[in-house]
Formats: C-alpha cells, sequence, structure tokens
C-alpha cells in the first residue's frame, strides 16, 4: 500500500528531528534513547581491557610464560631487570597462567596457541616436554653449539642426566634450570615416637615396609605411616623405578653425540647417553610392574600407606606440619613448604629412595623453551641463556622451594635456614644413581596419565588377583593413548 | 435424529498494535545485543562443533577430515562407554534425590511457622545454589578425606569406622550425588514453592471436606496442580545433570577407576587434555542428542500427567 500526498500536505522533511515518526516518539521510547546515550557514553569513557590488552598482541617484546600467580611474576621482576640490563635492547613481557597443575598449563599454552597469540618462550616441565618438542619447540641445538664457550660454564655446573631429559630425538630442546627428584621425606618427630632413626642410605624396601609397621605401632590411629599421590611424579613410578621396571617401555633415541662429546666426554656414564628418552610402547603387564602395583596394594591394605587419591599438595604439608604423616616421596621444593608451615631444620629429614632391585629415583626438571612461532628466536636464546647463568638462577630461585640445576647453587647456605639436615641427599640422588631418569612423559602425557592414574586406584583398591585385571586395562588404556596423534 | 450443522468458525483478529518507527527500531537496537550473543557463542560453537566431529584436530596441526572415525572410535572406546553410563545412572538418581527433596521441602514450608522461621529457611534451602561448585568441591574434598575429613570423624565418634568416601567406586558415586543433590535442589525447591503458593487454598478446603487428607490430597489436588511446574524442574534437573562435571571432576578426578567419570569429563579430556577435538566434538553431539530425546520423551509423555488449569 502506497501513501497518497494529499493536497495542501507538506513534503517529508528528511529531517529526523522533524520527520513525523519521530514526532511519534513516546515518553519510554525517550527515555531509552537517553538510557542508551548514557550507557554509550559511560562505556566509551570507562578504562577498559582491550584486544590489545592481551599479552603478546601487537607488542614488541618478547612474551615469556610460566605456571604460576602474578605474585610469581612480580617475584622474577629482579630477573627481567637484570636481563633488561644485560639486553636493553630485547624488551621483556612475563606473563604468568594460572593452572592446578602442569597438564592445566600446558592445556592453556594450547588454547592461546589456536587462538593465534601464542607466548615465545614457555616455562616448560618434563612433564610437557616431549609434547612440546614434538609439536612446538625450537630445537636449540645450533645456538647451544654457536655458543659453546659461553654455555661451558653452565654444562660444568648441571648433571648431564638433567639434560638427557630435554633431549628429544637427537636435539636439546630446553636448558633445565630447576628439577627435582623423589626422594623420601622422615617425619622426624614421628620417628623418635617409634623409637626409628633415619634409615640408611642404602635402605631396602622390606626396611622400608618394618619402618612403616614400627610407626603404625607407635601411633595406631590418626596418623599414616605413608602417604603418596596418585599422579605421575611420586606416585606409583618411583616404585616402580626401584624396582626396574617402567609402564611404558623405555628406550633411546640415537643421537645427541653433539651435546656429549663436547660438553660431557669424561661423563661415566657417557656410554648410556643418548638422544633423549622414548616411550614408544606400554609395558603394563610386565611381571615386576605386577608386583610393585601388588606392594602397593599390600601397603593400603595394611593400613601403612593410604589410598592415593586422597589427595596431595597443599593437604599434604599441612598434614606432614602436623605430625600426621610418616613418610612421603617429594623433592627439594618441600623444604620451603615445610618451613614455611612452621617445621624447622630438625623436625623432618630426607633420604634416598629405598632400593628394591635397584635404587634408581625417578625425577622432574624444567626449563625454558622457545616456540617455533617465536618472532625473535636469537632475542628468545638471549633470554634462556641468561636464565642459565648462575646470576639470573640465584635471582630465580633465592629460596629451596625447588632444586637448582647448577650443583654449585645447591650447598649448605642455600638451606641454612630450612633444613633438612641431609639436603645433600638432592643432588647426590643423580651422582649416586646415574641411571635415575626422568618422569616417563611421552608426547601423549595427558592420556598416558590419565590412564595411569584411573588404573593405579582399580590396581590397589582390592584383592592381588584384581591387580592383573588393572594391569591388563592400563596396558589396554595406554595402548590407546600411544595410538593418539599428540 | 437430527443433524445440526456447525456454524462457520469465525476467526477474530486481535487488534493490530502499530508501533512507530522509532519503536521497532529500539526493539531491534536492544535485542541486537543478545541475538548477536546468541549467534556468537551458542549457534556458531554448535555448528563449528558439527563440522569437527567429522576431523581430527590436535589445535597445532591443519584439521584432518576423516568421516564418521570419530563416532566409530567412540563406540570401540570403553571409557566413553562407561562414561555415558555413569552419566544416565547419575541423571536417574540425583534428579529424583534432587526433586523429591525439594517438594518434600517445599511442602514443609507451607506448614505453620513463623515468618522468620520461614524466611531463614528458604535463604539456607536456596544458599548452596549461589555458591561456586568447584570451591563447594573442594571443600567437600577435605570434608569427605578418608584420614583426616571431618565426616569420618563424626562417625568415629559413635563407633563408626572410617568410610573410603572418594576412593571407593559406590561411596565416591554416593558423594558425588550427594553434593550435587545439595547443591542444586535449591532452584527446583525455588519453583515448587512458587507452585504450590499459588495453589486455592479453597481447592484443598474442598477436598477436606470431602474427606481427602494426607497423600490422598497430595496425589489427587496437589501434585495435579503443580504438575506444569514438575515438568520444567524435571526438564531442567535433567538437563543440568546430563552435563554434570564440576563435582566429579574436583572430588575424585572421575575415580576410583573410571567410576564417577561423567560424559562432560570425557569431553573435557579429550578436547584439552589429549588434544583430540574432533573425538570431544563427536561426544558432545552425542550428548546432544541424547538430552533433547530425553527432553522431547519427557514433554510427549507430559501429555499424560499435566494437568493445565
Amino acid at each position: 500500500m502506497t501513501s497518497e500526498k494529499t493536497p495542501g500536505q507538506q513534503a517529508p522533511s528528511h529531517s529526523l528531528l522533524s520527520s513525523s515518526k519521530f514526532s511519534q516518539l513516546t515518553r519510554r521510547s525517550m527515555l531509552g534513547l537517553s538510557g542508551l546515550a548514557l550507557a554509550g557514553a559511560t562505556v566509551g569513557a570507562w578504562p577498559r581491557l582491550t584486544g590489545a590488552d592481551i599479552p603478546g598482541r601487537g607488542s614488541k617484546a618478547l612474551n615469556i610464560a610460566i605456571l604460576g600467580t602474578a605474585a610469581d611474576a612480580a617475584g622474577r621482576q629482579g630477573l627481567i631487570q637484570a636481563f633488561t640490563a644485560a639486553h636493553p635492547d630485547i624488551p621483556v613481557q612475563l606473563q604468568a597462567i594460572q593452572g592446578a597443575d602442569w597438564k592445566d598449563f600446558f592445556s592453556k599454552i594450547l588454547t592461546m596457541v589456536a587462538a593465534g597469540t601464542p607466548p615465545d618462550v614457555v616455562y616448560v616441565a618434563t612433564e610437557g616436554a616431549q609434547l612440546f618438542a614434538d609439536k612446538l619447540a625450537e630445537p636449540l641445538d645450533s645456538y647451544v653449539r654457536r655458543d659453546a664457550a659461553a654455555m661451558s660454564d653452565y654444562f660444568d655446573d648441571v648433571h648431564p642426566s638433567l639434560l638427557e631429559a630435554f633431549m628429544y630425538q637427537g636435539s636439546l630442546y630446553q636448558l633445565p634450570l630447576d628439577w627435582n627428584a623423589a626422594n623420601m621425606y622422615l617425619n622426624t618427630t614421628t620417628f623418635a615416637q617409634a623409637g626409628l632413626e633415619r634409615p640408611k642410605d642404602d635402605w631396602t624396601k622390606d626396611d622400608f615396609s618394618a619402618t612403616l609397621r614400627a610407626l603404625r605401632k607407635a601411633r595406631p590411629a590418626d596418623f599414616t605411616p605413608y602417604y603418596w599421590t596418585n599422579r605421575l611424579f611420586g606416585g606409583v613410578v618411583p616404585w616402580l623405578y626401584a624396582n626396574d621396571t617402567s609402564f611404558l617401555s623405555e628406550t633411546k633415541a640415537p643421537g645427541g653425540d653433539w651435546l656429549w662429546d663436547r660438553f660431557y666426554p669424561n661423563d661415566p656414564a657417557r656410554g648410556t647417553r643418548g638422544g633423549g628418552y622414548q616411550w614408544l610402547a606400554p609395558n603394563a603387564e610386565d611381571g615386576r610392574v605386577v608386583e610393585t602395583f601388588d606392594y602397593l596394594r599390600e601397603l593400603v591394605a595394611e593400613g601403612l600407606g593410604v589410598r592415593p587419591e586422597s589427595g596431595g599438595g597443599n593437604a599434604l604439608v599441612g598434614l606432614f606440619g602436623n605430625n600426621r604423616i610418616g613418610t612421603t616421596p617429594a623433592g627439594g621444593y618441600w623444604a620451603q613448604g615445610l618451613h614455611e608451615a612452621g617445621m624447622t631444620a630438625d623436625q623432618f629429614d630426607v633420604q634416598f629412595f629405598p632400593r628394591w632391585r635397584t635404587q634408581r629415583h625417578q625425577f622432574g626438571a624444567a626449563g625454558y623453551a622457545i616456540m617455533r612461532t617465536a618472532k625473535d628466536k636469537d632475542a628468545a636464546w638471549e633470554w634462556v641463556k641468561f636464565c642459565s647463568s648462575r646470576e639470573a638462577m640465584q635471582l630465580a630461585i633465592p629460596k629451596p622451594n625447588t632444586t637448582p640445576t647448577r650443583r654449585s647453587m645447591v650447598n649448605e647456605s642455600f638451606y641454612a635456614a630450612t633444613g633438612p639436615r641431609h639436603w645433600k641427599v638432592f643432588y647426590d640422588t643423580l651422582d649416586r644413581f646415574p641411571t635415575s631418569g626422568p618422569i616417563p612423559a611421552p608426547p601423549q602425557q595427558a592420556a598416558v596419565e590419565t590412564a595411569l592414574m584411573k588404573n593405579v586406584s582399580t590396581a590397589v583398591s582390592g584383592s592381588s588377583a584384581d591387580v592383573r585385571a588393572a594391569m591388563g586395562n592400563l596396558q589396554r588404556d595406554l595402548e590407546l593413548a600411544l595410538r593418539r596423534n599428540s | 435424529m437430527t443433524t445440526t450443522s456447525a456454524a462457520p468458525r469465525q476467526t477474530v483478529k486481535p487488534p493490530a498494535v502499530r508501533r512507530s518507527f522509532v519503536e521497532r527500531w529500539l526493539a531491534r537496537i536492544f535485542l541486537a545485543p543478545t541475538v548477536l550473543g546468541m549467534a556468537l557463542f551458542t549457534f556458531l560453537p554448535i555448528i563449528a562443533s558439527l563440522v569437527l566431529a567429522f576431523f581430527r584436530w590436535d589445535i597445532i596441526s591443519a584439521p584432518q577430515f576423516v568421516g564418521f572415525a570419530n563416532f566409530a572410535s567412540l563406540a570401540q572406546d570403553p571409557t566413553v562407554r562407561v562414561s555415558f553410563l555413569n552419566t544416565i545412572g547419575f541423571v536417574v538418581v540425583a534428579v529424583i534425590l534432587q526433586l523429591g527433596i525439594a517438594l518434600g521441602l517445599a511442602s514443609m514450608l507451607q506448614a505453620r511457622m513463623p515468618s522468620w522461621l520461614r524466611v531463614f529457611l528458604r535463604s539456607t534451602f536456596f544458599f548452596p545454589l549461589v555458591l561456586s561448585a568447584a570451591s563447594v568441591s573442594i571443600f567437600m574434598r577435605y570434608m569427605f578425606n578418608e584420614q583426616f575429613g571431618v565426616v569420618n570423624w563424626l562417625l568415629s565418634l559413635v563407633g563408626i569406622p572410617a568410610v573410603p568416601w572418594l576412593t571407593s567406586p559406590a561411596a565416591s558415586a554416593a558423594v558425588v550425588v550427594l553434593v550435587y543433590v545439595w547443591q542444586n535442589f535449591g532452584f527446583s525447591f525455588l519453583l515448587f514453592l512458587g507452585a504450590l503458593t499459588n495453589i486455592p487454598k479453597e481447592l484443598h478446603e474442598a477436598a477436606n471436606l470431602d474427606g481427602a487428607t494426607g497423600w490422598k490430597q497430595f496425589s489427587n489436588v496437589t501434585l495435579p496442580l503443580i504438575s506444569p511446574t514438575v515438568l520444567v524442574a524435571s526438564v531442567m534437573a535433567i538437563i543440568s545433570a546430563l552435563q554434570v562435571f564440576d563435582q566429579p571432576y574436583v572430588l575424585t578426578n572421575g575415580g576410583p577407576g573410571d567410576s564417577t567419570r561423567t560424559a562432560v569429563m570425557v569431553i573435557f579430556e579429550s578436547a584439552f587434555q589429549q588434544l583430540e577435538f574432533g573425538k570431544a566434538s563427536a561426544i558432545g553431539l552425542v550428548l546432544t542428542v541424547l538430552i533433547l530425546a530425553v527432553t522431547a520423551l519427557q514433554f510427549r509423555l507430559s501429555r499424560r500427567f499435566v494437568f493445565y488449569q
């Protein structure tokens, strides 16, 4: 229907204010428009986040991601200032990404990659080392070769086993800066109550069981002689390593001679070094794996060990500090935590993990990886190289909340305020047991860890016969996990 | 026998509401953010998920078209099968408990009691719903810890030995249901409270005169009158329970074994931990179809038990 112009009617004006439609504006509409205008003005004037505020986006600064809180990032300002003083031409932006664990952190980094805002450098632990090496990280080989003279000081001070943990298919992807072995923490108060001395360095699995029984006898209730957690580090794996086996078949890739020959020619274990660990096949139905799980099941059934799903991390420090735990596997990172929980240096101590068929230990380490997508890889290498210097490591690790990879930093003064008395155990683990190996973490680590954790639960909760069935399920789950493309 | 011819049906058009040009555009402007939000954050992800279900994609490499391989792999993956069975079992138990407790407590508040007590109870029952599910679950994990938890300590006071709440399959499933129901019944409770309050008193008085009391009055008068609310509450409760994630993830991480692993947990693990976004999308689509089917079935069955006044 078309409207017709009646005689005498004025031609419609093109001005909005004078339009007949606008003249129909109700009071409600007027109020709505005013509200909209007010809201628009407020939004326009309000200081707010924009896409440019996303770290790394639109910035030429070297964007470095670490697992932690804003406070952790702030704690490294000294490190950044020192780097900036040495490299004024390389602006650095440190981004702390919170996560419950490393798996969580890696997921967030991968999400950033998918979003097109990957960091240039990422602090990666052993759990994610092969995932990053396989998909995301830049090999450091050419940089290390180029700056070999400057890097000698670092390699002279760092145990080769830690470097080997970051080799992947013959190339080096990270310089480890901190690490922790699964040693055994001892609550000396509860040991004294049970009339126990600190065990000998070469104590066995049977000595360990006897110790737990004595602790239980002295504290029949409201106490756990052995507390362990259900995860890759400090869970079932240290026991598997001690029993000279693992739930994944462990081999080594060829290569890596360029590193070992140049920097570690006198390494007593030189003949065993290769191009990095490989975990290519499941090994859950191996007799020793079944035997190990059955031992842990017995500890749980006898009331000597807690069910491993019961918790970990923060709760564990408090419980240990309150003398409700006798022993637990942990690394040097615990010294500062226990100190902050109120334990004095003589209220806890540390010993090597007990011997079974071997006394091989499990360890984990961490260091910076340069992303393949890094804007300026040379600048990123300068950061990695600087962070491996003694000066930088002292700034980054001022307290024993982890074990520095530089042997020279693990000394009396480092543990003076916190203890434990036998702090030498931390670094001696590598020297005394040179076959000690990293957390079994292939590129499919997340799926592998999920498979392990759920079957650990089942294996240690039933009868001895159930262990074999659980290992069958673990074998099947691991086969599926290792088949995944990531 | 006489026949009567029906009078021709007259359609009565409602008077047309004339909206001004400005009002029409104002409406569009105010609706635009919601429509845009829905398009960007609901429809687009649904379509993306639908497409992604036919690809293998690990975020880093380029997606590879794999046809129905992701769906085929679901059938062969025992974890996926178990997680769906767990989810269905969880929905049955949790929804019955949630609606039962909510209806029971709402009926209880209909009884004579001081108004301050009514307000206090209403707030108390609703309170858990405003808490973060993750925070509640972390708190409950400490409460139900086998060695050091408050629950086992209380049980020990009356001589009951420690229960492995979070480390035995049956007990951990029970705790997950308990925590979920405790946190979520408040919403159904409010719906029922509103429906019960709206029932005219005369109907109950008439039923009383006819001699119907207690269960008879509830089943013949109250329940039919609130049946539309029961339908809405049950539809929402089932959809929500089918998507349960926070409580089992934080309380038990799906364990022991797979005993508390749910479908949404497997979606999360597949996508963000194992980087199998195609498989995660395929599971998500299966879950969506399940939710749609259950909801459609509920509406279909509702014709038999829902009475509209």
